[in-house]
């Protein structure tokens, strides 16, 4: 007996080292990314301060980089894909949740996911190759020089994240509990009350969250909104919402760093710093809305 | 009976009511298809665009031979041959990662705030901008460990790129698996190491394909993360070693065709082009529609 108790000798668990090192490598590669792009951004900001994102002045010839007119573009671009995406996606969610039956619903989903998997650089194609030629000629009354202009790149940001949102909001809808439908339609709703009384003031968290993903994500999209939007440095208007900056070229944060002034960038360690720094911004709005996704999700998912 | 049951007396108000609320639901229904068609609308036309100007130009000739006149004339070849290096690559990163990482989130760390902040941190990580990851593969393989481009930074960075999808995939289905097996298993008394050869990791290969097919699906289109860590335009045919070898790729070569497209003789490769990656792209998310369909429905009967 005892040499059998002896026999069983100790074995590591192999699964758990194996586990663990992965576990350590991937915080180890996220830290040292960040630390690295910290690190290497710091002579910029020495050497501009908050004019690095405040100021509209990117020069990199002069050593002056100042990314407001970046910024705004990104945040302009962004939110104008979700203006036009978001009444579509959320039509087309009522629509697929509550009115179709559940095998065409699921013809329907799987058409639109499939719009969702073609890669960006198509819709940059489809971009370059018609959308540009269209906007150039509706909105030459408007002022516009060519098609390339911050509204084409909204456009075509719109259609791109169309897809991800109108199945991440129908998602949203379709978890509201089927026993809330029922109950709401025994009390005598119209299935127009319905959707706007119980589905939608339900499921309005996960619609919200649903949209801060699909906004993250058209921010940082990069090559279709490179190909479209026109790359013109320094493009901030006096007044935030102006009507003249949408038919003009502008720069996103991404169409920047896309761009070839990264191979020139290498060289001089402050137009290094200052894309570094541009990296950093774009990580932290990206960041900002996928956290409060997030955040909304858990919220959500918690209370109910 | 009546105080317990009460209806309202009818009013005059009640024709006015019942018109708007039939007026309400009218509406709703009307935005709600509206909506809805018009987004079929613009699947269609993108979809439908891409295959009728595409599937023309595309034959044996355009997979098989190598492309002439910087991409003006001849095939696809070496572009395609990049791409299926690129895929195997980021398929040999993102899978061991992926397993470790989904063994931590549902055996390893400990339940409740460590599990949960891992899968945060996995749902932050897929939100994270792709061409971020091509810088951050620039400043580590050509800044810090000097290489040039090479297919192996490439399958690197796009193997991160995909590994929290693959992840999380892996870590839902083996979050379904009945906790009466593993006690069985338990039970038996297998080691933890033994539960997790047997039971875990067969239980959830389902979720590694439909993970790794989704991810490859992004990762075969993407052009930033690898635009400069990966791929040229022209010049290169197979690669023959690691440090200095890159390689052709089918979103990079739609890329730089569309930047100069007022050439005409392009415009026809380009729309072959196209449509070869978007049909190898929906090719691989709609090879693992079945498992999905499978999930949801699972979920839609909860």
């Amino acid at each position: 007996m005892d040499s059998l108790l002896l026999k069983k000798r100790y074995r590591p668990d192999l699964w758990a080292v194996f586990s663990w090192a992965v576990l350590g490598l991937v915080l180890g590669v996220l830290v040292y990314t960040l630390a690295t792009l910290v690190v290497q951004s710091l002579p910029a900001w020495r050497e501009m301060g908050a004019g690095l994102l405040l100021k509209n002045d990117w020069f990199f010839r002069h050593g002056r980089f100042g990314a407001a007119g970046m910024v705004y573009g990104t945040i302009v671009v962004g939110l104008l894909a979700l203006a036009l995406a978001l009444p579509l996606a959320l039509g087309a969610a009522i629509w697929m949740a509550e009115y179709l039956a559940p095998r065409s619903r699921w013809g329907v989903k799987v058409l639109i996911e499939s719009l969702a998997a073609v890669p960006s650089v198509v819709y940059g194609l489809l971009g370059v190759l018609i959308l540009r030629r269209w906007m150039g000629e509706w909105l030459a009354p408007f002022g516009a020089w060519s098609g390339d202009t911050l509204l084409t790149g909204g456009v075509l940001l719109a259609i791109m994240i169309l897809p991800t949102l109108t199945t991440l909001t129908e998602d949203a809808l379709q978890n509201v509990s089927q026993r809330q439908r029922a109950a709401a339609r025994g009390l005598g709703l119209t299935r127009g009350e319905v959707v706007w009384s119980v589905i939608l003031r339900q499921a309005m968290p996960g619609v919200l969250a649903a949209s801060l993903l699909g906004l993250g994500r058209a921010l940082g999209e990069t090559i279709a909104v490179y190909l479209v939007i026109g790359r013109m440095d320094n493009q901030l208007p006096e007044r935030l919402f102006s009507g003249t900056a949408l038919v003009q070229p502008a720069q996103t944060l991404t169409s920047k760093l896309g761009g070839s002034e990264l191979y020139i960038a290498l060289g001089d360690p402050v137009h290094w710093g200052a894309m570094m720094a541009l990296c950093l911004i774009l990580l932290g709005i990206t960041g900002l809305c996928a956290g409060a996704s997030l955040f909304l999700n858990r919220l959500w998912t918690t209370n109910s | 009976m009546r105080g317990c049951f009460a209806v309202p007396e009818p009013t005059v108000d009640n024709k006015l009511m019942r018109r708007r609320r039939t007026f309400i639901d009218l509406a709703t229904h009307t935005i709600a298809v509206v909506g809805g068609l018009l987004c079929l609308g613009i699947v269609t036309a993108v979809l439908g665009w891409i295959i009728l100007r595409g599937a023309p130009h595309v034959d044996l000739h355009f997979f098989w031979e190598a492309s002439r006149e910087s991409g003006l004339a001849g095939g696809i070849r070496y572009q395609i041959a990049g791409t299926i290096i690129l895929m195997l690559t980021t398929l040999a990163v993102a899978v061991p990662l992926s397993i470790g990482l989904a063994l931590a989130a549902t055996v390893y760390l400990p339940r409740g705030a460590a599990r949960s902040a891992l899968q945060g941190f996995l749902q932050l990580l897929n939100a994270m901008p792709s061409i971020l990851f091509g810088i951050v593969g620039y400043l580590f393989f050509f800044h810090y460990l000097g290489w040039g481009k090479s297919w192996l930074a490439g399958g690197l960075v796009l193997g991160w790129m995909i590994l929290p999808t693959v992840t999380i995939s892996l870590i839902k289905s083996m979050e379904a698996i009945p906790l009466k097996q593993i006690h069985a298993a338990a039970g038996l008394g297998m080691r933890r190491g033994q539960i997790i050869r047997s039971i875990y990791l067969p239980q959830s290969v389902r979720g590694l394909f439909t993970g790794s097919f989704l991810g490859l699906a992004r990762a075969a289109g993407e052009t930033a993360p690898i635009l400069f860590v990966a791929t040229v335009f022209a010049g290169v045919s197979l690669p023959e070693g690691i440090r200095d070898s890159p390689v052709l790729a089918l979103p990079y070569h739609i890329f730089v065709l569309a930047q100069d497209s007022l050439q005409a003789g392009a415009i026809e490769n380009l729309w072959a082009t196209a449509f070869v990656l978007v049909a190898l792209v929906i090719g691989l998310s709609l090879t693992v529609l079945p498992f999905r369909l499978h999930n949801s429905n699972r979920r839609d009967h909860a």
